[in-house]
């Protein structure tokens, strides 16, 4: 049984491999038609996202920092597919975890380590409201919550680029919010890198998922909600409410990923112009949760792939000398060909439960 | 009739010969079938569950591939590789599920897919055809809105705008009111007069005597009658529908029926359309009984499963299990008072496909105590034990507790779904076609179970098409038939005359 | 078998990777030791292709570049969060000779790798930090605000009109200099007018904080009301908000099936007179790249030449550094090539653009025109040059502004 699920684990990290080779001969292919030394820029990428962690430290501690918010984001993505749901509100809950923590850091102008505590509450309470808006719409009208989401995230863009702009701009430079005071600050893991404490946090939120998913009643219960809802409500699981749990759940983890990039990130620990310092982060993490399977523990291996792109797309500008736009495109073709697997055994699910409905009824 | 052979004649319009179908997962649908069709002909295609009629149908409209066996259309062979070739040649069939599109209106609906010439007069020449067939249908109206009834003159309407010649309508009275069902029948003989020729594929007999000229009976995939109307009675039918030899003395064990179990008295359910699907049933269970429901599927079994068990609400009428009020209790209540419930579809509702063996062997018993731990933490060892004992006591073969149960047999699935529902220790088990598609091991063994329970005083309440199913294991038979019981019978009293003609919807 | 021949591949390239002590052969320019030879850029967000700061530094660095023999090395930011790492492995690389960030965003992130990296020299574009391997580059704003304030009064006597405006940003002190050399331009422009045509002008002033710099609606609305009240040309000092003046003045323009102003929008930042091609009068540029070039002139002069023997601090550019100038025709032919490089600007629409420029040019009086140029040739040399008795040398003494201190000049130069 154990060998089993080796070989089972084996198989999904061969798909991985076989998908990321796929994207990097394409992507080698495009740099060689415009002229570009293919083999030159992975080098590159690879020196710029792991290096030689031995002699030094930095380019892994880029990667995994970049990593972290999408550990948070990637799980909250995956808690909804597992629960039957396709939740793009993950992007603004990561805003509005992050719009907690400065408002936080507003009210109560003081330079102590509770604008952290008070900031994360308000942060994923707020989350938690914009998210039981849409599940309450999907549970109670049927309304789709792709839909309902991406409203939704509008709505939160503009209300933090509100709080931005009128409520707690920093006056020295108007194109940030105020900054969170350093005590409040989650503290850096590594002195002189961007790695913070966060991803500790991250990992913890991981392992918990897991746990919670696969070891408690609770879990059981959501995951049968999520691959097949008539079964569920069968064996008798109310399947709204779990919708509703999963939603809270999500918008939770995502919350998270706001505050500890607002908190835990160097130099800012702030909200940027366009909130562009959180913009994607819950998108990404739909590639992430793909690229893992949906499996909690898979994450974390998503995005420190994806951390070590985005670290290493670096090298590739400087020492390859590709423009950002191609460097851009390549990473595009990496990744959508990392989460084609993903893509594929969900729809194939998908697929897979719409024709036994067919079946069925024929 | 003698002329079958000669396929250059064109007394048929239709002729099927020799049509063998195996579906792929192996099952025979059809086993050497003919069938034939004149001109301006109302053919009734009469027959139970499984026994081929849908299938030979689709396979004369092009959605089905025939195994072997050779079609004419006016004496010339002709093979379809889809619905489109069989619709050229005049040949269109209006399923029991409709296939329109909710959103658009009925004009839409009626032209969709049309080449673009056709469509320069189209609205004309539907009213044209309107007045010619007196179906009258509202053009501009959604389709969602318009009751069932309605929406299937509308696929008449696009089959007939096509110009169809052959129409195939299969079970079309199911979700039908009286009078629906009399204009039906109305606008069938319209047709007829026009020289269409009409196909109607069902099990009730009294229908088919009204309306077929003439009558082809099928049986577990072999033409076993073919009457004019003229000759034909409902008790002929029936015992052609049924078979005979099929009331074996299966040696069961007798027991003292004890109290009364579930009652119920005057349940009405609706079905997904909104139509009422169960209309006034009663029944009661006692204790060390098996009650059977017979009756074709579509008639209601289904919902009165789901209301009876907390799936489906139930709008009038009353449950009682064991002196206390259940209607409407939520499953969870209802597998703490003591029923068990063998869905219909265990790939759909009575196993997680995905899930593990062990998994699956708590679905629905998730939340008891012996399984959780500290904060409500399943505990796995526990589980697998259970599991386990499962396996063991009730012959399950599987490659590991931790596979997914999508890669164990059909008859394992449900042998794992029968041993779970056992294993709750309940006073009921409410059994939904707990054998179909089962091998005959699996079959046996299911059964036996069953009637294993029921030797300890339990009580089931089984609901099955298949007739020697019912025969085999109740005590006492309830025969299904639009949302009704055709009557409760003990299983002595019965005959296959008798039960054919209840399947059909005749009482005595 | 596609699995298998995968994780042969990895772990092929992964014993490449670890084994070979330099890089691939296919690259032989990779050097083995830091060779100090490169202009380092990070841009901001914005990125290239903006037409604005980034584009402009691309300009300095690339002619910095040629001239000095070095190699330009851009680095281009996917959010926010790649200012610091990007900075970092520039600084650690140990081959930049300068790292140039673009643009006041990344003000933090330079502060901070600033002090990580005491040997590594850095220039931050229109920002301050106060470090010695910091080179501060900053713009002298209220001069060339100077400038297309004389225009937009001439303008305005031109067209015999009595009001112009300015339309801000948030209400910070930065903004205020910007202000006080407008509003001082437009008094001079007055006096001007009178000398060269005789007739005596007085020019109502409007202004409007937004309180945004990324609200074009805004920028829209509070135009709208100035043109209401009668303003003829709008000075656009709220970054992206102010593109809704453009299309404000642009609308109104049309409403009275105009092709060209007046009304018309003054740009800031950039050469922003192609946005609305005949209803931007000219723009108030900060030559980024001139910023750019010089910083990496005193870095090398620091560094390699060791005839400069301080490099941090503030570099001003003013009109006399060629940090600031109020645009020209040619101007906006390099910015379209620029533009057209970058695919935001189609090849066939440069010559619409500039012929629209052109002519919107050549509708206002010549003299007006090299009145104002006058003007910015002037300020290079002579502060003292008076009006309502203040001199320009008075403003830049002002110079940090505070809210008290704009008022008071408000006031005293009748605005408001």
């Amino acid at each position: 049984m154990r060998r089993k699920v080796l070989i089972e684990v084996l198989i999904k990290t061969g798909n991985v491999v076989a998908a990321m080779t796929v994207g990097l001969i394409i992507g080698g292919l495009i740099m060689q038609a415009y002229g570009y030394d293919a083999l030159h820029a992975y080098y590159s990428l690879l020196r710029h996202a792991i290096g030689n962690p031995l002699t030094d430290p930095y380019p892994l501690t880029s990667t995994l920092s970049l990593a972290t918010p999408l550990i948070f984001t990637g799980l909250a993505f995956a808690v909804s597919v597992r629960s039957g749901l396709f939740n793009i509100g993950v992007e603004n809950a990561v805003y509005l975890g992050a719009l907690g923590v400065v408002l936080a850091s507003g009210f109560l102008k003081a330079d102590t380590p509770l604008v952290l505590v008070i900031g994360s509450l308000m942060g994923l309470s707020l989350s938690i409201l914009f998210a039981l808006v849409a599940a309450s719409l999907k549970v109670f009208r049927g309304v789709h919550e792709v839909i309902t989401t991406i409203m939704l995230n509008w709505v939160a863009y503009w209300l933090v680029e509100y709080v931005r702009v009128n409520v707690f701009p920093d006056l020295r430079d108007p194109s940030k919010t105020i900054p969170v005071p350093p005590s409040a600050r989650i503290p850096l893991l590594v002195a002189g890198t961007e790695l913070s404490v966060s991803i500790i946090i991250a990992i913890i939120a991981s392992l918990t998922t897991y746990f919670v998913l696969w070891y408690t009643v609770f879990g059981y219960e959501l995951r049968a909600t999520g691959i097949n809802l008539i079964a569920a409500k069968y064996a008798g699981i109310k399947t709204s409410r779990f919708m509703i749990y999963s939603f809270l759940l999500s918008a939770v983890l995502g919350g998270l990923a706001g505050v500890c990039e607002v908190a835990g990130r160097p130099p800012h620990y702030s909200i940027t112009t366009g909130i562009s310092n959180l913009v994607g982060l819950g998108f990404d993490g739909i590639a992430v949760s793909l690229i893992g399977l949906n499996h909690p523990i898979a994450v974390i291996f998503a995005s420190i792939l994806i951390g070590a792109l985005n670290s290493g797309v670096r090298g590739m500008q400087i020492e390859a000398r590709v423009p950002f736009e191609l460097v851009r495109l390549i990473q595009g073709v990496i990744v959508v060909s990392l989460a084609m697997p993903g893509v594929l055994s969900t729809f194939r699910k998908y697929l897979s439960i719409r024709r036994g409905r067919m079946e069925v009824v024929s | 009739m003698g002329n079958t052979g000669d396929t250059g004649s064109d007394e048929y319009l239709v002729l099927m010969k020799n049509i063998v179908k195996i579906y792929p997962d192996g099952t025979i649908a059809l086993r050497g079938v003919d069938f034939t069709l004149r001109r301006g002909e109302i053919h009734g295609l009469l027959g139970e569950n499984g026994a081929g009629k849908t299938t030979l149908m689709k396979i004369l409209a092009g959605i089905l591939k025939p195994t072997s066996g050779t079609i004419y259309v006016v004496g010339k062979k002709v093979v379809f590789s889809a619905a489109a070739d069989a619709l050229k040649l005049g040949i269109g069939m209006v399923h029991q599920n409709l296939s329109l599109i909710p959103s658009f209106t009925v004009y839409e609906n009626i032209v969709l897919g049309l080449p673009r010439k056709q469509l320069l007069n189209a609205r004309e020449n539907i009213n044209k055809l309107m007045s010619l067939t007196g179906l009258r249908v509202p053009l501009d109206e959604r389709v969602e809105v318009l009751p069932f009834g309605v929406k299937q003159k509308v696929e008449i309407l696009k089959m007939l705008f096509r110009n169809v010649d052959v129409l195939i309508l299969d079970e079309p009275t199911t979700n039908l009111t009286l009078t629906e069902t009399r204009e039906l029948f109305n606008m069938i003989n319209e047709l007829k007069k026009m020289g269409k020729s009409v196909v109607f594929i069902t099990h009730k007999l009294r229908e088919v005597m009204e309306v077929a000229d003439r009558i082809t009976v099928l049986r577990k995939g072999r033409v076993v009658g073919e009457v004019p109307r003229a000759e034909a009675n409902l008790n002929l039918l029936a015992q052609l529908m049924v078979g005979r030899n099929m009331i074996s003395a299966t040696s069961r064990e007798t027991t003292t029926a004890g109290e009364e179990l579930l009652i119920v008295r005057d349940l009405w359910v609706l079905s997904d359309l909104g139509t009422w699907a169960v209309r006034g049933v009663s029944l009661t269970v006692r204790s060390g009984e098996i009650l059977g429901i017979a009756g074709v599927e579509g008639n209601g079994q289904k919902e009165l499963v789901e209301g009876l068990t907390g799936l489906r609400r139930v709008e009038k009428g009353e449950v009682i299990f064991r002196g206390r009020r259940i209607n409407n209790l939520p499953p969870s209540e209802l597998y703490k008072l003591g029923i068990a419930h063998i869905p219909e579809d265990r790939t759909l509702m009575g196993l997680i496909l995905d899930f593990t063996v062990s998994e699956n062997s708590i679905l629905s018993i998730q939340r008891s105590t012996s399984f959780r731990g500290f904060l409500n933490t399943l505990v796995w060892g526990r589980v697998a034990e259970h599991a386990l004992s499962l396996i063991t006591k009730f012959n399950i073969t599987a490659p590991s507790l931790s596979s997914p149960v999508k890669y164990l047999s059909g008859g394992n699935q449900q042998r794992l779904v029968v041993a779970r529902e056992i294993s709750k220790e309940p006073q009921l088990i409410i059994a939904a076609q707990p054998t179909r598609g089962l091998d005959i091991s699996a079959t046996e063994h299911i059964r036996s179970l069953l009637l294993d329970f029921r030797k300890r005083g339990k009580a089931v309440l089984l609901v099955s098409s298949d007739l020697e199913e019912i025969l085999q294991l109740s005590d006492r038979v309830a025969v299904m038939y639009e949302g009704r019981f055709v009557g409760i019978k003990n299983v002595s009293e019965l005959t296959e005359d008798k039960l054919g003609l209840m399947l059909g919807g005749v009482s005595d | 078998m596609v699995i298998v021949i995968a994780v042969l591949l990895v772990v092929a390239a992964v014993a490449i990777y670890t084994f070979l002590p330099t890089a691939p052969t296919t690259t032989p320019t990779t050097p083995t030791t830091p060779q100090l030879n490169k202009i380092c850029i990070v841009y901001d967000i914005g990125g290239r292709g903006d037409l604005s700061f980034n584009d402009m530094a691309y300009l300095g660095g690339d002619r910095a570049a040629r001239d000095f023999n070095l190699v330009l090395t851009e680095l281009q930011s996917r959010s926010e969060s790649d200012y610091l790492p990007n900075l970092r492995t520039l600084s650690r690389s140990g081959e930049c000779v300068i790292i140039v960030g673009v643009g006041f965003l990344l003000t933090d992130a330079i502060a901070q790798v600033a002090d990580e990296y005491p040997n590594q020299l850095f220039a931050i574009i229109d920002g301050y930090v106060d470090k010695p391997n910091v080179l501060s580059v900053l713009f002298k704003e209220h001069e060339g605000s100077a400038v297309v304030g004389a225009l937009a009064a001439m303008i305005a006597g031109y067209y015999n009109k009595t009001t112009v405006g300015v339309v801000l940003g948030m209400e910070i002190p930065v903004l205020y200099k910007f202000e006080a050399g407008y509003y001082w331009g437009i008094r001079y422009g007055q006096e001007i007018f009178k000398e060269k045509t005789g007739r005596e002008i007085n020019v109502k002033i409007l202004f409007t904080y937004t309180g945004a710099f990324n609200d074009p609606a805004r920028g829209k609305t509070a135009t709208e009301a100035m043109l209401g009240e009668g303003a003829i040309v709008v000075y656009n000092v709220a970054g992206a908000t102010g593109l809704g003046i453009f299309e404000a003045v642009a609308e109104a323009g049309a409403r009275e099936g105009r092709t060209m102003g007046p009304p018309f929008g003054i740009g800031v930042d950039a050469d922003q007179d192609y946005i609305k091609p005949g209803f931007i009068i000219a723009s108030m540029m900060k030559r980024v790249d001139v910023g750019v070039y010089t910083a990496t002139k005193k870095a090398l002069n620091y560094l390699i030449h060791k005839n400069e023997t301080k490099f941090g601090g503030i570099l001003e550019l003013g009109i006399a550094e060629g940090g600031i100038a109020m645009s020209r025709v040619e101007d906006l032919e390099t910015f379209l090539e620029l533009g057209i490089q970058a695919g935001t600007i189609k090849p066939q629409d440069k010559e619409t653009i500039l012929n629209a420029v052109t002519s919107m040019r050549n509708s206002i009086p010549s003299w007006i025109w090299e009145e104002a140029y006058k003007l910015q040739e002037t300020l290079k040399t002579n502060k003292s040059l008076e009006v309502m008795g203040i001199k320009f040398s008075d403003i830049e003494a002002m110079i940090p502004f505070t809210a008290d201190t704009i008022a008071n000049l408000r006031s005293s130069l009748g605005v408001g």
